[in-house]
């Protein structure tokens, strides 16, 4: 990849904000579904035409810097969206311009898709005789070799265009723990009571499923302009799973996939949706400064901050409902706010979760010129 | 707390199924079977307050408390304790999720509620007429998981207006992104912070 001086200076901030070696906060864009809010292309074409869809996106992105110094971006432009998310959470997914209108957010469509008998055929056959029972029922498969193909061709490419436009992505991919797959196959609730009724069943399956996960991190090419990937928390989250489960079901798979992802040099992303509260101390159990915790606002930081010390660099966490209904004063106190209480070192300033396509502009802009200025 | 009330607040599916079938069979009135079925619930609502039961638990003692509501309704023919009151309850059109909102519904119906649910993705329209062919329903909830659909909220309520009903009807919401910014954005009266603090707020609301 050939760098510049720009990129080079923001990716040197990116590992000093891992190992708390910043002098000021970092400030890192995140709203995927955004651009076409405020653009002249559909959500519909953003998401499908992934040539004009990466320019509006790197667009959009330089507009913001113009008026508030980025450093980074946390998840990049979404191609093809509905693959991955079909593909993480076994769940059909409503899309812009298909099943629903050209500028409406996409939407999982959770419906029970894995039947009791498939634990067996997943026990007995294996992790691929189930995919493939499930995956088609899902999402057509051409798309799946669609999506595939575009990585192939265009991941290099891709990533030259931000290394050009000056900003360090943090997350290269998702690595979505088998807890959250299950629960978007089976439906959360069916999957939550046979958490309670089948604990046994389900914790051997989560063992083949995460076999898989993990000779997948250990084998698959990481290249040079990859720094992060996101292990997903949905609906593992403390606030909705009661402990015995998290325990068992939920810590251990997370814990697993974070550590291999480290052995191959990859940060860590735990990207965290709800309250993690309860549970925010286990993660001084992962390698100091290695990971990233990524949270919405519904996590207390403070808390995390007092338990977790300099362990881990934070990146988030204005809140999506600050970001669509509030005003740029409010964002802004927020902002001020947590750099207050949790300090500049470690920290990448960033929506939560992920900016709401409904984001005010002049929000984004209170949100990252108020850390820029910080 | 009676056995059956014991075992529902600590999740005991399967020995709460079995104890009321016995107590069904050999006579026991079924209303007051149920109302220790609702006793339980209301504890497990004490234990979620207080920390120590999660979503997954309020789930589980839901689906306990729909198993043996399913055992009990045929024998109680036509009696019925009196109904906590009715309330209407649905997701905004645009948003198709319906995880929280039937959680709600259950939670709800535990403590005495009518409810009537209709649905997901549900036009202002479906709320006026289930109002209107219900108007003795006090409260209206109502879901939205997408921070998009904050609209769909505020055009719903505007509606309920609109249609000459606000005045019957305090309006509660609820979902992962909402708070007191999207009630006053919305013109609701209150929000939910989960499914048990939606039970409270129904309370509150209807002065009860």
């Amino acid at each position: 990849m050939m760098t510049n001086k720009v990129f080079d200076v923001r990716l040197k901030k990116v590992f000093d904000t891992i190992n708390f070696e910043n002098t000021k906060v970092t400030n890192c864009y995140m709203g995927q579904a955004v651009p076409p809010t405020y653009m002249d292309i559909t959500l519909h074409d953003y998401i499908f035409q992934t040539d004009k869809g990466l320019d509006a996106f790197i667009e959009f992105v330089q507009g913001i810097g113009e008026k508030a110094e980025l450093d980074c971006i946390n998840f990049a432009y979404p191609a093809l969206h509905n693959v991955p998310l079909s593909l993480i959470w076994w769940s059909k997914v409503k899309m812009p311009g298909r099943e629903l209108g050209e500028n409406d957010l996409w939407q999982v469509a959770e419906k029970k898709v894995m039947q009791d008998e498939d634990y067996d055929l997943l026990l007995t056959k294996g992790y691929d005789a189930l995919a493939s029972k499930i995956l088609p029922q899902v999402i057509k498969m051409e798309e799946v070799g669609a999506f595939v193909k575009y990585h192939m061709e265009n991941d290099d490419l891709v990533a030259q265009r931000y290394i050009d436009a000056g900003y360090p992505v943090l997350n290269s991919g998702l690595a979505c723990p088998p807890f959250e797959t299950l629960c978007g196959a089976r439906s959360m609730s069916q999957f939550f009571m046979d958490c309670y009724k089948i604990p046994d069943k389900v914790e051997a399956s989560l063992d083949i499923m995460l076999e898989v996960i993990l000779n997948g991190i250990k084998n698959d090419p990481v290249p040079e302009y990859v720094i992060g990937k996101w292990v997903g928390g949905w609906r593992g989250a403390s606030a909705l799973i009661a402990p015995k489960i998290w325990d068992r079901l939920v810590w251990p798979y997370m814990y697993k996939i974070a550590m291999a992802l480290i052995d191959r040099n990859v940060t860590p992303i735990f990207h965290l949706d709800q309250n993690w509260d309860r549970d925010i101390e286990r993660l001084l159990e992962l390698p100091a400064k290695k990971c990233i915790l990524n949270t919405d606002g519904m996590t207390d930081l403070r808390n995390a901050r007092k338990k977790l010390g300099e362990h881990m660099a934070f990146l988030g966490d204005v809140p999506s409902q600050l970001l669509a209904t509030g005003s740029p004063e409010k964002v802004s106190d927020y902002v001020k706010k947590l750099l207050d209480d949790i300090g500049e070192k470690g920290v990448f300033i960033a929506a939560g979760c992920d900016a709401p396509a409904n984001s005010k502009y002049e929000n984004l802009i209170a949100l990252h010129k108020t850390a820029a200025e910080y | 707390m009676s056995s059956i009330a014991q075992m529902i607040s600590n999740l005991e599916d399967e020995n709460v199924v079995a104890e009321v079938q016995k107590q069904l069979d050999s006579g026991v009135n079924p209303l007051d079977i149920f109302k220790e079925c609702q006793a339980g619930m209301v504890e497990v609502g004490n234990k979620f307050s207080c920390g120590e039961y999660f979503v997954s638990d309020l789930m589980m003692a839901g689906a306990i408390f729909k198993e043996v509501g399913d055992l009990i309704t045929p024998y109680l023919k036509g009696q019925g304790g009196a109904s906590a009151g009715k309330v209407v309850v649905g997701t905004v059109f645009g948003d198709i999720h319906d995880i929280g909102k039937d959680l709600v519904v259950a939670m709800l119906s535990a403590a005495n509620f009518e409810v009537i649910d209709v649905g997901v993705d549900a036009k202002p329209e479906a709320f006026i007429n289930a109002l209107k062919e219900n108007p003795d329903a006090t409260v209206l909830g109502l879901s939205c998981l997408l921070t998009t659909c904050y609209d769909s909220l505020k055009e719903t309520i505007d509606a309920v207006t609109e249609a000459g009903l606000r005045e019957k009807v305090k309006i509660m919401i609820g979902g992962g992104p909402v708070d007191q910014g999207v009630v006053e954005y919305s013109g609701a009266d209150r929000f939910g912070r989960d499914a048990q603090d939606a039970v409270t707020v129904c309370k509150e609301l209807m002065g009860s």
